[in-house]
């Protein structure tokens, strides 16, 4: 009788924890009804070539519209390998990050899922990451509602990780794997140098064509005489080496030669200089006392290549066609 | 001479301009080269049509310089002697020799005017040549001299016929060829018609103040200017290109309009006429208070001394004028200073 009780016994429990793995088994689960759920998958692009080791990430947003709520439980387990069919396809969820918004009607439920594989055949075959079933609760539901929804299967192709017997290269013209390269280091090493040549020669042709200017306009009689007279200092040499520059400046400028007889005329001609009239006329005197009348004075104050520095911009404005800058008070005589 | 006599002799010769002025209107710049010659005591052929006061110019210059005034008419039949003496028969009955223009004056001719100079013969150049560049003639036994005499000619350029063409080796001789043109000015114009005081000239040339200048003391006065003014290395290197460029004008691409270059010019500008330039220019630098020579200052004189002295083809010969003045011009804006 003892015996028979402690059977009896044992058959209940049996029978019990028999009932409680049944409503465990989520395929068992009614599926969620539609409009519930929508769900958007990410998955990789290449679904070919995958060797033991490689890691294929799939990228899945939830959307649940309330009352139903995720069972964050059912979520898969890290590190659990799937079988099919009982049997381990060798594919494991190494990561698993989760992360959920609250939008009022709904909850956006974002899944990155890293599966590794740990499969690998000497043909290629082919395998996949089976589909996840997540549980969800009706929390409006008075008796506790559990409904299943269906994360789908993604499919791909594992790769040997080398070439099964002895293959002839030239038939083997996979368009997964891309030509053959020779090693093209020292002609690319070659071709850059010899692009770096031609750019320097072409800038240095810029530069000649340009009559020694790197800008529009930088070749302008003024502006060459001002790069000229920034180089001299107020010694006698000095300053000769800048009144002929400047003199050659506005010979280029006039077209003849510029002298104070003929000041009027290329005025006449060229308004825009107008402006600075008196200060050419400043800059003859210059000129008479630098080169034929030393005894003279001029009135361009002690520092004449200052001056004829910015003489010269000004000169180069009036050129331009813009306004000349006014003298500041040191340069003025 | 000190710096305040240069300056006394400066105010005399702008005086006697302002005088010259007075009379002759709107001719500011030929009389500028006036004065320029006289000081620089360099001949002067002047060049215009009939009737725009080259007489009259030279009347008032002479009365402010004082001295002498004498005056030739050329004419196909001139001779030599004509310029020296002439002969007639007195009352008395008997031939008498008298002094010709040139000697009438004596050592105190100052100005002689030869007008219409191209209308004389060439014997005729040959002596007024020779007088022109030695001041000196040979005559009755006796060597006269004109130490303080300018002469100035005045060839008319439009009517050809019965002339001779001065050639150029007396060309070479004047200091300035000046041109003479009639005033483009309105009111100067205006003036020359119907104001009154211009239409008796003896009574014109009375109004210019007599003796401005001392014209036996010119001479000496010019070599005191030329020593005075001075040329710095880079204008005598500018005056040298000038002169280069009047000989081998293509060397400077200097261009004529509707002119071969490469055949234009058969000689340039000679030796004594660069000198006799840059006597003119210091002249110039001295009138205009300077104590050295400017490119300005050649620029004043450079075609009234050089235009005349250029040889050029014969073909070109007849646009003489237009020809020498763009050229010059155009050497001026090709050759720069410094």
């Amino acid at each position: 009788m003892k015996k028979l009780m402690r059977n009896l016994l044992l058959s209940m429990m049996l029978s019990l924890s028999t009932a409680n793995a049944y409503a465990l088994d989520v395929t068992r689960l009614p599926d969620v009804k539609e409009g519930i759920v929508s769900i958007q998958t990410q998955d990789p692009i290449k679904d070919v070539g995958y060797v033991i080791g490689d890691v294929v990430t799939r990228h899945i947003t939830l959307t649940i519209k309330k009352p139903y709520v995720l069972i964050e439980e059912s979520l898969p387990i890290v590190d659990y390998e799937k079988t099919y069919r009982g049997k381990p396809i060798g594919v494991y969820l190494s990561a698993l990050k989760h992360t959920k918004k609250d939008e009022g009607d709904e909850v956006v439920h974002q899944l990155t899922l890293d599966y590794q594989i740990f499969t690998s055949s000497v043909v290629a075959k082919r395998a996949a990451v089976l589909a996840e079933y997540v549980r969800l609760l009706n929390t409006e539901s008075k008796d506790r509602e559990v409904v299943k929804y269906r994360v789908p299967m993604w499919e791909f192709v594992i790769s040997p990780l080398s070439v099964f017997g002895q293959i002839k290269v030239e038939d083997d013209m996979s368009q997964f794997r891309g030509p053959l390269l020779m090693d093209a280091s020292k002609e690319k090493t070659r071709l850059k140098t010899a692009l770096v040549l031609l750019v320097l020669s072409l800038l240095g042709l810029l530069y000649i064509v340009g009559k020694n200017a790197w800008l529009p306009r930088m070749g302008g009689p003024f502006a060459k005489a001002y790069r000229t007279i920034k180089k001299q200092t107020n010694t006698p040499q000095g300053i000769q080496e800048a009144v002929s520059s400047m003199h050659a400046a506005l010979n280029t400028s006039a077209g003849h030669s510029l002298f104070t007889d003929n000041l009027d005329a290329f005025l006449a001609k060229r308004p825009a200089f107008k402006a600075i009239k008196s200060e050419i006329q400043q800059f003859f005197g210059l000129s008479n006392q630098v080169f034929f009348e030393a005894n003279t004075k001029h009135d361009v104050g002690a520092e004449p290549v200052a001056w004829l520095k910015q003489f010269c911009r000004r000169c180069r404005d009036c050129e331009r066609g813009l306004i000349p800058d006014a003298l500041s008070p040191k340069s003025k005589a | 001479m000190s710096d305040r006599q240069l300056a006394d002799w400066r105010q005399h010769a702008l005086t006697l301009e302002a005088e010259v002025n007075k009379v002759v209107v709107g001719q500011a710049s030929p009389i500028r080269l006036i004065t320029t010659a006289i000081f620089a005591r360099g001949h002067v052929l002047l060049e215009g049509d009939v009737g725009v006061g080259k007489t009259t110019l030279l009347r008032a210059f002479t009365r402010g310089i004082g001295g002498g005034y004498q005056r030739i008419e050329g004419t196909i039949d001139l001779m030599p002697n004509d310029l020296v003496y002439h002969t007639y028969l007195g009352e008395d009955g008997k031939p008498h020799v008298s002094a010709g223009p040139l000697l009438m004056s004596g050592e105190n001719l100052s100005v002689f005017f030869f007008n219409e100079i191209n209308r004389a013969r060439p014997q005729v150049h040959s002596l007024l040549l020779r007088v022109m560049a030695e001041r000196t003639l040979s005559a009755f036994n006796k060597e006269h001299t004109f130490p303080h005499m300018i002469v100035f000619a005045d060839r008319n350029q439009v009517e050809r016929e019965e002339t001779f063409e001065i050639p150029s080796a007396a060309r070479d001789r004047f200091m300035m060829e000046i041109p003479i043109i009639v005033p483009n000015d309105d009111t100067i114009m205006s003036s020359l018609m119907f104001d009154t005081r211009f239409h008796n000239a003896d009574a014109l040339i009375d109004t210019v103040k007599a003796d401005v200048l001392q014209f036996d003391q010119l001479n000496g006065f010019s070599s005191v200017i030329q020593k005075s003014v001075t040329a710095s290395p880079t204008l005598e290197k500018y005056a040298l290109n000038l002169w280069k460029a009047t000989r081998n004008p293509t060397d400077y691409g200097v261009k004529v309009t509707n002119v071969d270059m490469s055949r234009l010019v058969l000689a340039g500008a000679s030796p004594r006429g660069m000198s006799m330039m840059l006597r003119a220019a210091r002249v110039n630098a001295w009138l205009n208070d300077r104590t050295a020579i400017t490119p300005e200052d050649i620029h004043a004189v450079f075609h009234a001394t050089v235009a005349h002295r250029i040889v050029f083809s014969p073909v070109y010969e007849m646009r003489r004028t237009e020809i020498a003045r763009e050229m010059l011009s155009n050497i001026v804006n090709v050759v720069a200073a410094p």
